[in-house]
């Protein structure tokens, strides 16, 4: 089984760790895991943007660079989704990309699921002391239905999920939506932030970074210098 | 209605400052989310029915003229006249014609979205006829120099009950009142006074069935049956694309709509209007005339944007969505809030009068799933902002920003290069501390919160320093 780890752009350049705890995730499910070298972005931001022209350009990088694996995983649901679901859309004009991308698509998973469905990982190689509040991410929630999937695993490892009022509301990140509209941006975080702290929980736990660094500048901006937001590959993969 | 919506960002920042409306925005989202969770659990084909709500209006809409001359035919059969508009101004003027045709001094309105796309009280007010609002909420807003709706079903959700009580004491010169049943009261006692005295009723319509010639009328208050019914004359204002098959249709569509509206299993009354007052009939009014308006739906049918047609005016996408939630429905600045106003708005008044609202939006996809005829909103406000791009429409700086990031993405080695300078600048930057407060590059992100600083090195660097 040789398997292709999408590290995503956000992780790459703010927290590698997750992409190193991603990685022994996967090599503890058993896969020969690569990283292939020439990986950037999926190109989300631009398509989101409504730039066509880059976002087809950066789909087929993508899709040359990865076609060649069994499965490609991605410690992200909304870069994931974006791959399996949208590459098609993109690539509509042109079928013979278009059927690359649908084959691709059918092998890409967001992590947590390919752990639980197709490797079904039982033994966790990490222990977490403390309670969590897990965010369920808007696209890996919605378009890929992960829900179960992370919760299964944070329970195998022994880690006591704390429900929190709206987890499966949006916490205000949208991409460049952040950086486009502050205000409103940093409000709906608020909601999140509150529900989420409500819990008592030691950590706010998720699955996509861009939500992650988005509540966790906002719990800092609060005053909150305690509560922990982490990636579920580090919770999975934690030493404590 | 006169849009506002290029100030969506001063509109917004306002609402964010509010903190009556904040405080009532928070109650409202309660009470439509969790009332339509229950509601809709009272369908077990839930899935199904929004499948063939879904199906109901794409049949319609691929022959929409065909539809539409067939509801005309029977409709006039029944001694209707249907009118036909190309935009805000012909309405006007049509009802304007009509109202003057049969002396009409006062006109007395219920609910139409399209009266209000094309600004018809002030044109009536103009030629003399008086028009009073008489759906509760719409009359506050009235009585209230007019102020702009925040919601296509709940005009007045922002306003809190002490508003409305020194509103009311004001205009009716009474007692100030806080209790809900006594307000209401005083309200019927006013409007009465003009159901009576009006001669001419202005509605809306939900559906158009074009088997029967009839409107459907979706209400709450009541007073939409005395606006229809009352009046020697009555006027329809409604979108070409209101119009649907069959009485079975509305079935199935009605299943969904007060479900998804305000989580009611059927709304309070559920009115189906054909036809003038035939000789023997005690009520309805001896004139009916159907204005179905076009402002721009024509253009949508065909294009990309022509599953935004589907619509049924539920609300639900604006109570789920988690920026209406956080602004209200004012700062949109037209009369579509949330989700179905960012793709309307742009496409019925242009898209460079409403540049921010497609950007206003997570893309969380929310609105998406509680639609009840499954129009994808997300995808439409992300081909809108296509749309700007193709018409060079955004900012130089943002499009510049975009391709050079583009650019150096597709260039492996370069951008390598280009993120380890970049991690390292922002973790200088945060000068050892956890995050960072102030960020030149997207001052929007540390607007209201921190930067987390990222840890120094990029995954690409370490991952290849470990592998050798
Ligand atoms: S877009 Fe869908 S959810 Fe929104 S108002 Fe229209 S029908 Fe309702």
């Amino acid at each position: 089984m040789k398997v292709a780890l999408f590290v995503t752009c956000l992780i790459d350049l703010m927290r590698p760790r997750v992409g190193f705890a991603a990685l022994e995730l996967l090599t503890a499910a058993g896969g020969e895991v690569e990283v292939p070298e020439t990986q950037t972005c999926c190109g989300q931001p631009a398509w989101n943007s409504g730039d066509r022209a880059s976002a087809i350009r950066l789909a087929k990088k993508l899709i040359a660079e990865f076609e060649g694996f069994d499965y490609v995983v991605v410690p992200s649901g909304s870069c994931a989704d974006h791959i399996k679901h949208e590459y098609p859309a993109i690539l509509g004009d042109e079928p013979e990309w278009q059927a690359r991308a649908v084959a691709l698509g059918r092998r890409v998973y967001e992590l947590t699921d390919f752990l639980v469905h197709v490797v079904r990982l039982e033994a966790v190689p990490g222990r977490f002391a403390g309670r969590v509040t897990y965010h369920d991410s808007c696209t890996g929630l919605r378009s890929l239905g992960i829900k179960a999937q992370p919760r299964a695993l944070l329970k195998r490892a022994g880690v006591e999920v704390l429900e929190m009022n709206g987890a499966e509301e949006c916490c205000g990140f949208g991409g460049t939506f952040s950086v486009k509209f502050g205000e409103i941006s940093a409000a709906i975080a608020e909601r999140k932030c509150a529900n989420a702290c409500a819990t008592g929980a030691a950590a706010i736990v998720g699955g996509d970074l861009g939500c992650l660094l988005n509540i966790e500048g906002k719990l800092r901006r609060m005053g909150d210098e305690t509560t922990q937001v982490l990636h579920i590959a580090e919770v999975l993969t934690a030493k404590s | 209605m006169k849009s506002r919506a290029h100030r969506f960002k001063e509109n917004a920042a306002a609402s964010l400052a509010n903190p009556v409306l904040q405080a009532n925005l928070r109650t409202a989202k309660g009470k439509f989310v969790d009332k339509r969770a229950i509601a809709i659990k009272e369908l077990d084909d839930f899935e199904a029915t929004r499948e063939a709500a879904k199906d109901i209006r794409n049949r319609v809409l691929e022959h929409l003229d065909l539809w539409l001359e067939k509801f005309e035919e029977v409709a006039c059969a029944r001694g209707a006249k249907v009118l036909w508009a190309k935009d805000g101004e012909e309405v006007c003027r049509l009802v304007v014609e009509i109202g003057k045709q049969h002396g009409v001094k006062k006109a007395v309105k219920s609910k139409s979205m399209l009266s209000e796309e094309a600004g018809l009280n002030q044109a009536l007010e103009a030629a003399g006829i008086r028009p009073v609002e008489t759906d509760l909420g719409e009359y506050i807003l009235q009585i209230n120099d007019n102020e702009p709706p925040s919601h296509i079903i709940a005009p007045v959700v922002h306003k809190s009950l002490d508003e409305v009580a020194d509103l009311f004491a004001k205009t009716h010169k009474t007692p100030r009142k806080t209790d809900i049943p006594a307000l209401t009261r005083e309200a019927r006692e006013v409007l009465r006074e003009h159901f009576l005295s009006a001669e001419m009723g202005i509605s809306g319509g939900n559906f158009l069935i074009a088997e029967t010639g009839s409107v459907a009328l979706v209400t709450n208050e009541g007073n939409g049956r005395m606006v229809t019914t009352l009046p020697r004359v009555h006027v329809v204002i409604t979108g070409i694309e209101k119009v649907i098959p069959t009485l079975e249709d509305l079935a199935t569509l009605m299943r969904l709509l007060p479900r998804s509206a305000t989580g009611q299993s059927i709304s309070n009354y559920v009115s189906l209007l054909t036809g003038v007052k035939a000789a023997g009939e005690s009520d309805g009014p001896e004139h009916l005339y159907f204005i179905l308006v076009d402002s721009g739906r024509a253009g949508l049918v065909g294009s990309e944007f022509q599953d935004m047609l589907r619509c049924i005016r539920c609300g639900a996408c604006m109570n789920h969505c988690p920026v209406y939630q956080t602004i209200g429905g004012q700062a949109y600045g037209w009369g579509y809030p949330g989700p179905m106003g960012s793709v309307l708005t742009p496409l019925y008044t242009g898209l460079e009068n409403a540049l921010d609202l497609p950007h206003a939006a997570t893309l969380c996809n929310q609105c998406g799933v509680v639609c009840p005829v499954k129009i994808p909103l997300p995808d439409l406000l992300r081909r809108l902002r296509e749309k700007q791009l193709e018409n060079h429409l955004r900012p130089w700086f943002e499009r510049m920003a975009l391709k050079a990031w583009a650019w150096v993405a597709e260039r492996p080695s370069l951008y390598a290069l280009a993120t380890r300078f970049g991690v390292r600048y922002l973790a200088w930057l945060a000068g050892g501390q956890k995050s960072i407060p102030l960020l030149g590059i997207a001052p929007g992100w540390t607007q209201g919160r921190d930067f987390p600083a990222p840890e120094g090195k990029t995954f690409r660097e370490l991952y290849r320093a470990r592998s050798r």
